[in-house]
């Protein structure tokens, strides 16, 4: 393996070499930070190119940019779509540092034409199956219940399904939720919707941007099979104190941002919560009094500039859902991030970001009999609490050799303390305890990713990422006896190991490229493949997880999951950019997804991998996509045709299945029109062919219960009835006084009331249990009006 | 615990207007199998065991009675054997003078049908007798699930030592017709947190239709049945299957059998279970 590694290297600088030295005359390399004139945000993916040239570049997710030149007068232009143009000249004798500061459009209502090379465009960029969303793209969509939601916003994109709404998690291009590594400021968070699943748990108000990839991963990326989604903060206005708010009719919002230091230093503040049992507590009373159902959010964000080379930023994020029912019963969860940041120059070339991290998820039940209980019975309570730490560190390098030339290179390590489950009960003074031992693991990367374009057509990116996962004492590994699939494996042997002891580990080589080839400024074919792996795997039978969840590392029982995926796209950029189109091609395997035996008990279960299945999963579809992000009216529309299915041995007579994420067509229209200054509105249609399922061909007369049974013992054998709505919103926005902005926004979600199938299950009638029915369980089922009055000072 | 889940889960779906439709669906007729129903008790009485022809599961007709099977229980410890003999829809035996079930026991249903030999075993366990039922009257505002009526609860206690699994049921009025059923293992949800202890409140409160509560004049009858693992087991995953409905619905899995073919080439396939229980029973009238 080490072989093949050092081939791989000694490519990638063979290759470095020979561009090295043909580009040897005089040339200067001018570098700095791309800003907004207002507020001081960074701006990510600006283009800065050479007017009339192919040569350009874009700033990275820290608004850093870097491009060499041959000495003497040259002239740059920056621009971004919403950003007016600036063009500069600049006489290059020497490396000179250049930080721009750019105005956003004054008017949404002119159009934005941006001349010269638009390197942030698909078209333009090596990387194929990306998506980027800015928070303004979200905040013009059609929101649930008046709210801006960024988890809602992906799921319009070519490639991303789900399984209903209020589901948590999503799915894309086939792979299960759990294969999504969602970073907020590059912590992963591990449960990333409130409420079960309704609302993300990203605050719009402090999201400046997010990148969805979904195949071609660059080597820096790793640690999950399916998609990164990648979600940056905003840095905080710099400039003057901003004040950003929303009144709603589930939550409320209020950030506020302000420099600490003018041009130097800012932070950003911002927190969310929700509402409806304090407004529901005058009208409640018995069992209903102390009820609680809310949800809370705090996301802050410092930073601080030290000189034109050193930049530090100081991220986190905290929040909770909150149920309880009286006093007797409470339930909590939610995730705790923090990331600290440093963006160094070490020249006009090397650009460094190390980023530490600490991420957590937890979740706590507890009940009592305090307020229930009789004189004579005894004080009974319970206390169940798991969770998942971890504590990461990644350097990144990225070396701007020159203008076709850059090399980025970084090491990654994260270290993983999982806690499954502790049981506490308590009668009196007797207390039992049952505790599953916490289990640590350490996952570590190098990674090496060249990026060439040596003209305006050909362009590659290409790298390797050695994965390297090590589970780590004190813990225990047990030992099962083969046994027919399907069922429970026996217990055959366990072996006991100590603080910090090496128990099993697995490494792979994982090869990405990316190839891109534009026959004119108007059509591009790109092709990708990638290989990636994943260690961790969170534990769910249910038709959408759940906050109770547990997520399990690999093990010498539970083999990571590997995936390769290929993929070959077309792109089209209109002249004028006034639309664009795309259409891609993947293909994708999985080894090592997980399955669940039947009745398989994943809850405080020491023996839990007894239960697991091995499967293979294979995916494959077409995705297309057009966009029109300029004008009066703009919006998407996307298409994708796809197939995701599995095999396990033991499962539905070991033959491929649906899964139950599978949607052979998916379409989504995302429309906005701005009618004057002050009234837009958008609207959102949704079409998916329904969620495969069981369905009962019979039922079990047993001790007063019918049980549904499926006799042809083939799983998701049937489709429930497709998925579609529409969703409206309009905005007004009030007159500007002085300081003060505000709109509202009105929005209706599933406007024609359609209920949609979330599950079909089949029972006996409460009512009377003579019937037998299948019922159709629909979560939302009517229309959902929404109110919010956003204000901003 | 996901039962909290659940109830959290209607709530939300609640605020957001989720329903349920009943709604016809276009499932090809599967292949029926015979099922068996058999329970064995401790309790005097006429011990019933039923055999049925799985049905399309909205065949809204009760399922065809199987009544050429013969069979024998055999108590493997005490060596006693009870022919049960078929009688008007069931096959039974009479143990009125003498209960079949003796805690510790392990038995063997030896069953015959259509030319092969299908057998189950299961162990009779210890169950805990029940000291009380209680009553409160909650109205409309106070019940969580907005009904008006009175909700019950149970009192036992968990014997210490050993792990116990309990199936709990409960009735209105008389025991033709289930009301609820909850599973506990050691008087909570996980063997050992409560060993010894008093059955835990969300298992107290278990026995009462939130839809439906009890009325003024209503009895209110709760029977624990002590269960071995595998019947715990089964009957667990059968409370799921038959309450698949929500946020977090399970996914439809067929429930296995433990009816075994015995026969060299048998191809007879019985689904269903032979169980054993032994019984302690309260009842209590709202008053």
């Amino acid at each position: 393996m080490k072989t093949r590694a050092t081939m791989l290297l000694s490519a990638i600088f063979l290759l470095l070499g020979a561009t090295v030295t043909y580009a040897q005359q005089a040339r200067y390399t001018v570098s700095g930070y791309v800003k907004d004139k207002q507020n001081g945000e960074s701006l990510i993916g600006i283009s800065v190119g050479k007017p009339g040239t192919s040569i350009g570049t874009v700033t990275n997710q820290y608004g850093f940019y870097s491009i060499t030149l041959p000495a003497g007068e040259q002239e740059l232009q920056f621009s971004y779509i919403g950003y007016g143009n600036f063009k500069t000249t600049i006489k290059l004798q020497k490396n000179t540092t250049l930080d721009v500061k750019l105005e956003a459009s004054s008017s949404q209502l002119n159009e934005i034409t941006i001349k010269g090379d638009k390197q942030e465009k698909a078209i333009n960029t090596i990387n194929t199956s990306i998506n980027r969303l800015d928070i303004a793209q979200m905040k013009a969509m059609p929101t649930f219940m008046g709210e801006v939601d960024v988890l809602r916003a992906i799921q319009t994109l070519p490639g991303v399904a789900t399984v209903g709404e209020g589901a948590s998690g999503f799915n894309v291009r086939g792979g299960n939720s759990d294969e999504n590594l969602i970073l907020l400021d590059e912590a992963p968070v591990y449960n990333s919707t409130h409420m079960l699943g309704f609302f993300s748990v990203f605050n719009p108000d402090a999201v400046k941007s997010l990148n969805l990839i979904k195949g071609g991963f660059p080597a820096e990326y790793g640690g999950r099979t399916s998609s990164v989604l990648d979600i940056r903060m905003k840095d905080g206005n710099n400039q003057k104190l901003a004040l950003n708010g929303g009144i709603g009719n589930i939550f409320s919002r209020l950030s506020l941002e302000a420099p600490i230091v003018k041009d130097k230093s800012s932070f950003i503040v911002a927190a969310r919560r929700s509402y409806i049992d304090v407004l529901m507590k005058p009208f409640v009373k018995g069992d209903m009094k102390d009820t609680k159902l809310n949800f809370y959010d705090l996301t802050a964000k410092a930073n601080y500039k030290f000189n034109s080379n050193n930049t530090l930023f100081l991220s986190g994020y905290f929040g909770r859902d909150v149920f309880g029912f009286g006093k007797d019963v409470n339930m909590n969860w939610g995730n705790a991030t923090a990331t600290l940041r440093w963006n160094h120059v070490f020249t006009n070339k090397l650009f460094l970001n190390l980023t530490s991290y600490y991420s957590k998820y937890d979740y706590s039940l507890q009940f009592s009999n305090g307020s229930k209980k009789s004189e004579t019975e005894p004080s009974q309570s319970y206390d169940w609490t798991s969770n998942i730490i971890n504590y990461g560190l990644k350097p990144s390098f990225t070396y701007y050799i020159n203008s076709a030339n850059t090399l980025r290179f970084g090491v990654q390590g994260i270290y993983y303390t999982f806690k499954p489950g502790t049981g506490i009960g308590t009668e009196g003074d007797d207390q039992h305890i049952k505790t599953i031992p916490d289990k640590h693991a350490l996952e570590s990367a190098v990674y090496v990713d060249h990026e060439y374009k040596p003209n305006k057509h050909f362009g590659i990116q290409y790298g390797v990422r050695f994965s390297n996962y090590q589970t780590l004492g004190s813990g225990t590994e047990y030992y099962y006896a083969d046994t027919t699939p399907g069922i429970r494996k026996r217990l055959i042997g366990q072996k006991d190991f100590g603080a910090g002891e090496k128990m099993t580990a697995y490494s792979y080589i994982e090869p990405r490229a990316s190839i891109r080839y534009a026959f004119n400024d108007l059509h591009a074919v790109k092709v990708a493949f990638s290989r990636t792996s994943q260690f961790m795997h969170q534990l769910s039978n249910t038709a959408s997880p759940t906050p109770l969840d547990i997520w399990t590392p690999s093990s010498n029982n539970v083999a990571p999951m590997v995936s390769n995926q290929y993929t070959v796209g077309y792109f089209f950029n209109a002249p004028n950019d006034s639309y664009e189109l795309s259409g891609e091609v993947f293909y994708k395997t999985t080894d090592n997804q997980l399955d669940y035996i039947d009745n398989a008990n994943l809850q405080l279960n020491p023996q839990i991998e007894a239960d697991l299945l091995p499967s293979q999963g294979r995916a494959y579809g077409v995705e297309l996509y057009a966009k029109k992000d300029i004008g009066n009216t703009t919006g998407w529309i996307s298409y994708t045709l796809s197939r995701t299915e599995r095999k396990t041995p033991g499962i539905s007579m070991n033959e491929w299945f649906l899964n139950r994420y599978d949607r052979t067509h998916n379409v989504n229209i995302v429309v906005s029109h701005t009618f004057t200054k002050r009234i837009s509105a958008s609207a959102n249609w949704v079409f998916a062919s329904g969620t495969p399922a069981t369905f009962a061909d019979n039922r079990l007369e047993f001790q007063d219960w019918d049980i549904p049974y499926n006799s042809t013992e083939k799983r998701n054998n049937y489709r429930l009835s497709p998925y579609n709505r529409l969703d409206l919103s309009m905005t007004l926005k009030g007159k500007q006084l002085k300081r003060w902005k505000g709109e509202w926004v009105f929005s209706l979600y599933n406007v024609y009331a359609r209920r949609n199938a979330y599950t079909v299950y089949f029972r006996q009638n409460p009512d009377n249990p003579d019937v037998k029915e299948a019922v159709r369980f629909s979560i939302i089922g009517t229309i959902v009006p929404g109110i919010t009055y956003n204000f901003k000072f | 615990m996901k039962k909290f889940l659940f109830y959290i889960s209607l709530i939300i779906a609640g605020a957001f207007t989720a329903c349920e439709d009943p709604i016809d669906l276009n499932v090809p007729v599967g292949q029926s199998y015979p099922v068996l129903d058999g329970w064995i008790t401790n309790e005097k009485g006429v011990q019933k065991i039923r055999i049925t022809m799985s049905v399309p599961y909205t065949q809204q007709d009760p399922a065809p009675v199987v009544n050429d099977a013969k069979i024998t229980l055999h108590d493997l410890t005490s060596g006693e054997s009870y022919p049960f003999n078929y009688n008007n829809g069931y096959y039974t035996y009479d143990a009125s003078a003498k209960a079949i079930g003796v805690i510790g026991h392990v038995y063997k249903l030896h069953l015959e049908y259509k030319g092969e030999i299908l057998e189950g075993l299961d162990t009779l366990k210890r169950t805990t007798p029940i000291d009380s039922i209680t009553y409160e009257y909650k109205s409309k505002e106070e019940s969580i699930s907005g009904k008006e009526g009175y909700y019950a609860r149970f009192y036992a206690k968990d014997p210490a030592g050993a792990v116990d699994y309990y199936w709990i049921r409960s009735y209105r009025n008389d025991t033709t017709t289930r009301l609820e059923d909850a599973f506990s293992v050691d008087a909570g949800f996980d063997e050992g947190i409560y060993d010894g202890n008093t059955f835990i409140l969300p298992i107290q409160q278990s026995i009462t239709d939130y839809d439906k509560p009890f009325q003024l004049g209503e009895k209110i009858i709760v029977r624990i049945k002590s269960l071995s693992k595998p019947s715990y087991d089964f009957l667990t995953q059968v409370n799921e299957q038959v309450n698949a409905g929500g946020l977090f619905a399970k996914v439809l899995e067929n429930v296995k059998s433990n009816m075994q073919n015995t026969t060299a080439n048998g191809k007879v396939k019985m689904l269903g279970r032979f169980g054993t229980s032994a019984v302690s029973r309260a009842e209590v009238t709202v008053k």
